[in-house]
Formats: C-alpha cells, structure tokens, sequence
C-alpha cells in the first residue's frame, strides 16, 4: 500500500449510545494508572476503539458543577451481561491528572457514575496475512486491548508495543501479557522493563523484520503517534490512530475536539474518530 | 390555588415566546445543540418547548484550530468561531431529518446587517422553523458578532434591517459584554423584535502556567455554564423590567430549580446550554421538574411563574 491509496476507515458501530449512572464496581491503582470497573445497566455494547464521557466524579445529590466536564476515556475491556442481567462490566483505564481524575481515584465501590457512550467510530479490524503492529503509550494503551483480542480473533498475527517512562506506567501490561496469541514487546525510558529507549524503535525493528502487509495501530501521545506514522509512512504500510483531543460532549456538537486535516478544514475527533488513518491527520496542527 | 392541593393539580406547561407557542418552557441554546439530531439517542425532542441550532451563515464556516475550549471553575472556555453547515444545508439536509413535533429556531449569523437579513429572509420562509434568532452578540469572531451587540447604534441598525426582511417570530440574543444590558434591550424592542435571548457567553480568558500559553488557540473565548448563571439572572432581571416583550433566560441552568430563579425574574421561557454536553437528557429533565416545582408550589400555569419575584422588604435587588 502506498500514500496514494484510500485511507483506513474507521468503523461505525450500529448501537446508539446511552446515558446511564453506572455502579462502581471496582477502582483500583494499578502502577501509575487506575482501574475503574463500571456495571453499566442497558449497555449496548462496544466495538474497539470507540470511547465513553465519564462524569468527573461520583455522583451527588447535586448536578455536577465543579469540574464540570465530563472525561473522554478509552473503553479498556467489556464483560457481560452481569448476574443482574442487562448490566455489562465495563473497564476503564486512567490517571490522575487534574482535579477530575483525582475525584475519579476517590470513588468507591457502589458509588455511581455518570458516562455517555459508546461513541466515536471504531477501528477497522480485518483478516490480513501481514502482521497487526499495536503501539500505545500512556493512556493510550486502554484503546489496545478489545482491538488485540479482535484482530487475534480474526487470525492476525498481533505484536502490542508498549512504551512508557518506566515499569509502574504500563498499567494493563499483565492482560496484554495473558492474551492469547499475542506478542507483547515493551519499552521503557528508565530501562526497567523490555527495550531501553523509546516504543519507536522496537517498532522500527518490527517493521524492517516484516513489513509486508503489515498495519500500523497507534495509540498515545502525540509526539509517539505522529513517530509512528512516519515510520510507517517511509515503509509503505497503512497506520491508524486514536487522537485524544479535548471534548466537552464526545457526540458532535460542542466542536471543541476539532484536528486540522491535511487535505485543509478540520476533523471532529469524537464522531469522525477517534480512530483515523494517519495521513488524514496535520500533526503540525494539533497543540 | 394552593400548595396543599398538590399532585392533583393539572399544570398547564405551555408558554409563549416571541409569539410563538411552545409545549413547555424549556429549550436549548444555540452552539450548544447542534442540529438537533445528535440528541436523539439521548431525548425526545418533541417533549422540550424547542431548540435553538447551530447559527448560520450564509456560507459553510470552519472554525478556529484547536485547542477551542478549556474547563474553568463550574464553567468552560470556548473559543469555536460560528463552525456551520452553512444555510443551504440546514435547510436541506438538517431539518428534514427532524422529527415532526420538534420546535425549531434558527440562529443567523453575519458580518453585516444584509448577510443577516439575507439569511432571516431565507430560513424564516421554511415551513419547519418556528422562529429566528439574531445572534447579535458571539463574543469571539473578530469581525461580527460582538460589535452588534455592544453598540447600541450598530444593534439597532442591525435589528431594524433584519425585521424588514421577516415577519416571522424574531428573537435577538444579547451579549452580556456591554456595561447596560436595560439600554440594549430596548434598542431591539423599540426596532421590532418581537423577543430577546440573554445571556450569550462572557468573555473570558484562561491560561496554562506550564507552557505560559492562553488555553484557547483564539486567546479570548466566552465563558459558559454554572459560573455565569448569577450575572445571567441579574441582567434577564434588568432586560425584562426594561421592556415588554418576552425574554428568554440563557446562562449555567443544570436543573429546574435554576430555570425557575429565570422565570421568577422576569423570563418567559429558558434556554439551556453547556448543561446538553455532560447531561444530553438535561433538557427533558428540567421540563419535568419545572412542571413539579409549579404542582407544589400550587401554580396552575407555568407561566404564571414569569416576574413572580417576591421582593417586598429587599432593596438589594433593584436595578
């Protein structure tokens, strides 16, 4: 495949979201990360790569006014139904970062939630005889796991690269690392685990190993996936990312979460992506 | 009536605005609504008193590059620049996918009192929209907007050019950056509108102290949400005690109680804005309460809410 032919697109998912007060399940450090696990009644199911809005704290006998936005978070893992019946067990990953995560980590379980979802368009999840290279970084990561699992499922040959600054940051590495079928490769800054350095360069050496009818899936921070999609971009190979912008509603209609295209004009990263073919994307133009 | 006669008591939801007659009173703020569609998964549009969409320009408009909003104590930061579809799309393809029952308002949008009159004279000709909105007050394109809404001589020339282009219901919604909001009110009222939206967003400014950059791409934005809601009640207070056509109370409302302070202040009808992002049911949800708070507090009517301020012994309240 070569930069001329038509891009990657995304998937849409048939289900209409939801609003919903989920019940907390379980909120857990894991590493530098959290653990939110969510019993979402009504649950209409998830296709990977799609997102949730998750309220910025549990829920009070008040509306939420402070933080007042809700998160937009990557849907780690689903399970379901529960016992209870139209409940599905809903994982996110996350980290404290300001003040609304910092409530998030207090939350306990019975607590209730409030999430909008699933949203946003998922990634496209093929059979392919080349192997499905997945990268992510920092939060990233949540987007990988449903989409490992789905590529394994449909016979991909799957590596999951991993990077991050050190071992107590690849939150989610253990599941990554008991799937089956999975090549899991990690890299960290501090050298404490996998590759000293930075996750690009496993991916280099992946792609010089085997490039034919590879697919680069990227997940993170900027600077890692606009570095993957050049590396995949020199070698010819297709690579799809998930852009993290800031949202207010995650359902198209604060257009706050707008990236520049190259082709000019902008993309709304909640109903158009999060996932994108990389070519779609002027990396110079996101902050 | 009384409060004692409680559940029994059939309220009477509707209202009235602008002339145009509404099931409840409560609808939902422009750029905070999209076309509408985007909420179906969430709520019934035909069980709000109406919606507010995107505002329009005459062509299709791309916004500013990110980052476009940021979060501020109870509020948000946003600086989008009047991104739209365009009129021709709206019309064509927007409205047409609404459902039947839904009360539509348009917004118009210009750099020069003609675009304005343009567009008004081509949606307020469409069977399916209930009314038109002037936004005479966007607090952040550099060219429009914000120069309309805080001189009262460019207001009036504005409002006077687009009244001669419609006889349709015609709001104008007013930019809370202006040092007398009484004065603005009646220069719309005195060129023909037939109702006033208030508050539009405040300008406002945030900044990142680690990369000691302003949040937003544009530098200034406007500030919505909870954070606003006091300073929009003082001036829908001042505006409807200025003039005698409806007012329809906009800023931070998230639950019933807040729509009733608006009506109680003299608003006939209430828009609610950021509130849709986190809570896309929010709308339906204070319909609903706003019917409860008027069952227990024994007003047959919801409209009778409107100006019903108790103020006898309070002299910190005048305007």
């Amino acid at each position: 495949m070569n930069a001329n032919e038509a891009p990657i697109e995304s998937v849409q998912h048939d289900a209409q979201p939801i609003r919903s007060q989920a019940r907390v399940l379980a909120n857990e450090p894991d590493g530098h990360g959290w653990r939110l696990r969510l019993a979402v009644p009504h649950w209409p199911g998830s296709i990977p790569g799609q997102f949730v809005m998750v309220g910025a704290g549990p829920e009070t006998a008040a509306p939420r006014r402070d933080p007042l936005l809700p998160r937009p978070m990557a849907i780690y893992r689903e399970r379901g139904p529960l016992r209870t019946a139209d409940e599905a067990d809903v994982e996110l990953l996350y980290r404290v970062v300001g003040r609304g995560t910092a409530l998030l980590a207090a939350s306990t379980p019975g607590d209730r939630i409030s999430i909008v979802g699933p949203l946003g368009r998922g990634f496209r999840v093929e059979p392919g005889a080349g192997p499905a290279l997945l990268v992510g970084g920092g939060t990233g990561i949540a987007s990988l796991y449903e989409l490992a699992r789905a590529l394994v499922a449909c016979g991909r040959r799957v590596s999951v690269l991993l990077g991050a600054r050190g071992e107590p940051d690849l939150t989610g590495r253990a599941d990554l690392q008991a799937l089956q079928g999975v090549e899991l490769i990690c890299a960290t800054e501090d050298g404490s685990v996998g590759f000293h350095g930075r996750v690009s360069e496993p991916l280099e050496a992946c792609l010089d190993r085997d490039a034919v009818g590879a697919t680069v899936f990227a997940v993170g921070p900027t600077p890692m996936m606009r570095v993957c999609a050049e590396l995949a971009e020199a070698k010819g190979v297709p690579c799809v990312v998930s852009l993290e912008n800031p949202m207010a509603c995650g359902f198209g209609v604060c257009l706050g979460c707008a990236a520049p295209r190259r082709a000019g004009g902008f993309s709304l990263v909640c109903r158009a992506g999060p996932v994108f073919d990389a070519r779609e994307i002027a990396w110079e133009g996101l902050p | 009536m009384s409060a004692e006669s409680g559940s029994a008591l059939e309220v009477d939801e509707s209202v009235e605005l602008a002339g145009i007659p509404l099931r409840n009173a409560v609808l939902t703020a422009s750029g905070t609504f999209g076309y509408g569609t985007e909420f179906a998964p969430f709520l019934d549009l035909e069980k709000i008193g109406g919606f507010v969409a995107k505002s329009l320009t005459l062509e299709p408009r791309f916004g500013n590059p990110p980052p476009r909003i940021g979060e501020t104590p109870s509020g948000m930061l946003n600086a989008i620049s009047i991104e739209n579809v365009g009129v021709r799309a709206f019309l064509e393809e927007k409205v047409p996918a609404l459902p039947e029952g839904a009360v539509v308002i348009a917004s118009a949008f210009g750099t020069a009192p003609e675009q304005y009159a343009e567009l008004v004279g081509q949606v307020s000709e469409h069977p399916r929209i209930a009314g038109v909105e002037i936004n005479a007050s966007c607090p952040h394109v550099k060219a429009g907007g914000i120069e309309f809404g805080q001189d009262p001589r460019l207001l009036a020339e504005l409002v006077s050019t687009v009244r001669a282009a419609t006889r349709g219901p015609l709001l104008v919604k007013l930019s809370p950056n202006v040092t007398g909001i009484a004065e603005m009110a009646k220069v719309c009222e005195a060129e023909g509108a037939d109702g006033l939206s208030l508050i539009n967003a405040v300008q406002a400014m945030e900044v990142d102290v680690e990369s000691r950059r302003p949040v937003l791409s544009n530098v200034l934005g406007g500030l919505s949400g909870p954070a606003i809601r006091p300073i929009a009640l003082r001036m829908v207070w001042q505006a409807s005690r200025a003039v005698k056509i409806p007012v329809c109370g906009i800023g931070g409302i998230t639950d019933a109680d807040d729509a009733v302070k608006f009506l109680l202040c003299g608003a006939s009808a209430v828009q609610v804005g950021t509130t849709n992002y986190l809570d896309p049911g929010a709308a339906e949800r204070i319909a609903h309460g706003l019917a409860d708070y008027a069952r227990r507090h024994g007003f047959d009517r919801v409209r009778d809410l409107t100006g019903a301020l108790e103020t006898g012994g309070s002299s910190s309240l005048g305007g």
